[in-house]
């Protein structure tokens, strides 16, 4: 009977499908990572991580060779000084991977078990140490060669942005709206700070002290000791982390607005500035311009006293943090027809990067 | 469309639930389990319907004229069916009226699928996502990112517990078993081997447990913990109206009350 066939053939499916359930699902939608050295560009665009030459804009290599489910690429890629490019994979299976940045081939791979999570953000690399932040809420220590060296620090929240230092002290947010510092010659005794909302962005290490910003609509100063205020508000949520310049902090909401924060006197800089969409990305500074990259696809060139120079319409959306080698201005856009793009200072589009399929 | 009917006020409604109640830890299984007995009672008509559909079809099986016509016809399948097609005209019966409280579901099933993802945002475009879809009256910036802990779950991705090296999916188990007891319930006993309608219910009773439990095996938790709290409603909601047919339970069940009625 047809009926009995059909019975069989789905308890059959349902079979195979019992057996593959045992993997994880992939984290399978987000923008690119995006790192560069002066003569690549390395681009973390989901089955890949692709190194782009950056005078000509052709692909160097490709990791994995082919594409593999199992991987996935999102975080930006990190360079250490050592000759490593570091990142994490946000597929079924969650590898710490080291991969030699002139050529792509594989270093090293940390392979996680698979009740650790996803790799979304970038790790840190103080002297020999790897700090590489999970999804699941640990803040894992590895050497240069991909060896646990100390326990994994628990944090609780997952964790999507990268860590940074002053030197000695680790700075840190978590999404459950936790602020993290950690001596890690001292490690139990890190103290944490309530945001009051998540805060995906890394901090920015100022004098005594760093500088964050949260989807509580406020940027806060956390010193060294601990101690903590609300040094400027917001219309929407913070994303990107704040910049900071001399004295001056720039910093951008989801509502698409500019700022810039005179620490000395506690004063924005100028009124309104506000491009054409939400701000998710970081800004930049390079020479003497600010880079602002919308969601609406747009690259704003402004001055430091917030003019605009110049606008380019890259496409896509962009919510990667544009990055800066030598001349090029870097963009990765999301859902456009290319996965990167080279400006020049004069906002002068140098070449476009396509992977071939 | 999708997105401003369905998706945004199933997140929202999620968010505010899962703010009132606190949360905390397995908070936002509750909200879902909360979330689920609104559906029902919001769909409580529809499934009163399909209860009623049920039943009249369960009468017309043991109805005379409607078994004659099954034995006067039985080489002419055409006919069979103008002749029930009329029968269900006079007596003012819809025969989908049982199926329609399922196919209603559907909606509900992938509008909560897509706002359980939604709400607890697994990647930043989902969290963007997620900031562009809650309302502005709602002041979600200190709930969110949800805990999407509960019990021994994590709501956003599939279940399975390790048993002996293996990952044994219980809550994928638990929604085929209570789809299957809540059909099997539900299902009219019929005295008519031939009859398409009983056919097909009976078919249904067979693949939508393996289906949801599909569902349950591949998609987030949350979408289970919604397929169990639903199922078990649907059976007290059953029960409640004195109709449940539990000899249905057991091996043959039907078939015993199929070959008593033919006595």
């Amino acid at each position: 009977m047809n009926t009995k066939r059909l019975m069989l053939f789905i308890l059959l499916a349902l079979g195979v499908i019992f057996l593959s359930a045992c993997s994880g699902q992939p984290l399978a939608n987000n923008w690119p990572g995006l790192a560069t050295d002066a003569e690549h560009a390395y681009l973390a665009a989901g089955s890949f991580v692709y190194a782009v030459d950056l005078e000509s804009g052709e692909e160097v290599w490709r990791y994995p060779a082919e594409a593999d489910g199992k991987l996935l690429f999102y975080a930006n890629p990190v360079l250490t000084s050592n000759g490593q490019l570091l990142i994490g994979s946000t597929g079924t299976e969650h590898p710490f991977i080291s991969l030699d940045p002139a050529t792509g081939k594989e270093k090293w791979a940390k392979s996680f078990n698979e009740n650790k999570g996803a790799w979304l953000a970038s790790p840190l690399v103080v002297n020999d140490t790897i700090y590489a932040p999970n999804t699941d809420g640990f803040l894992y220590v590895l050497d240069m060669n991909g060896k646990e060296s100390a326990d994994p620090i628990e944090l609780g929240g997952a964790l999507w942005s990268a860590p940074s230092t002053d030197g000695s002290l680790l700075y840190i947010a978590s999404l459950d709206h936790q602020f993290h510092i950690i001596d890690p010659a001292n490690v139990g005794s890190d103290q944490s700070i309530d945001l009051g909302g998540a805060a995906p962005g890394s901090p920015v290490v100022g004098s005594d002290g760093v500088y964050v910003g949260s989807f509580a609509s406020t940027i806060e100063y956390i010193k060294s000791n601990g101690g903590h205020k609300v040094i400027a508000k917001t219309d929407s949520w913070i994303w990107g982390s704040p910049l900071l310049d001399g004295q001056t902090l720039y910093y951008a909401d989801l509502s698409g607005k500019v700022y810039s924060l005179d620490l000395a006197s506690g004063n924005q800089n100028w009124d309104t500035v506000q491009p054409d969409g939400p701000i998710v990305a970081s800004l930049l500074m390079a020479g003497d311009q600010l880079y602002v990259a919308t969601e609406a696809g747009t690259l704003v060139a402004l001055d430091r006293d917030g003019k605009t120079v110049w606008e380019k319409t890259v496409g896509g959306k962009i919510y990667t943090t544009p990055v800066v080698s030598g001349d090029l201005i870097l963009v990765a856009p999301y859902q456009a027809d290319f996965v990167l793009a080279a400006y020049d200072a004069a906002g002068k589009q140098a070449w476009t990067f396509v992977p071939e399929k | 469309m999708w997105e401003t009917i369905i998706i945004q006020p199933m997140t929202n409604l999620l968010l505010w639930i899962y703010d009132f109640l606190g949360h905390g830890p397995h908070m936002f299984g509750l909200a879902i389990i909360l979330f689920t007995i609104l559906i029902k009672l919001i769909t409580w008509p529809l499934n009163a319907s399909q209860v009623k559909g049920a039943q009249a079809m369960q009468e017309l099986q043991n109805d005379k004229e409607w078994q004659d016509i099954q034995k006067k016809y039985a080489k002419d399948k055409e006919k069979i069916a103008q002749e029930q097609m009329r029968i269900y005209k006079e007596r003012g019966i819809n025969p989908f009226a049982s199926c329609l409280p399922t196919l209603v579901q559907f909606p509900i099933i992938i509008g909560l699928y897509q706002s359980i993802i939604r709400a607890l945002s697994a990647t930043p475009y989902d969290m963007l996502k997620l900031a562009r879809t809650i309302y502005p009256f709602q002041n979600v910036e200190g709930i969110i990112p949800l805990n999407s802990k509960f019990l021994w779950m994590d709501l956003g991705r599939p279940e399975s517990i390790q048993v002996l090296g293996f990952a044994l999916p219980t809550l994928a188990i638990i929604v085929a078993l209570t789809t299957y007891i809540q059909s099997k319930l539900t299902m009219p006993a019929s005295t008519n081997p031939n009859d398409q309608s009983a056919q097909m219910t009976k078919m249904m009773s067979i693949y939508m447990p393996l289906m949801l439990g599909w569902f349950a095996l591949n998609f987030a938790s949350g979408i289970a913990v919604y397929f169990i709290v639903s199922n078990v409603l649907g059976v007290v909601q059953y029960a409640a109206t004195g109709r449940a047919n539990w000899s249905n339970l057991l091996p043959g069940g039907g078939k015993k009350t199929s070959s008593a009625k033919k006595k």
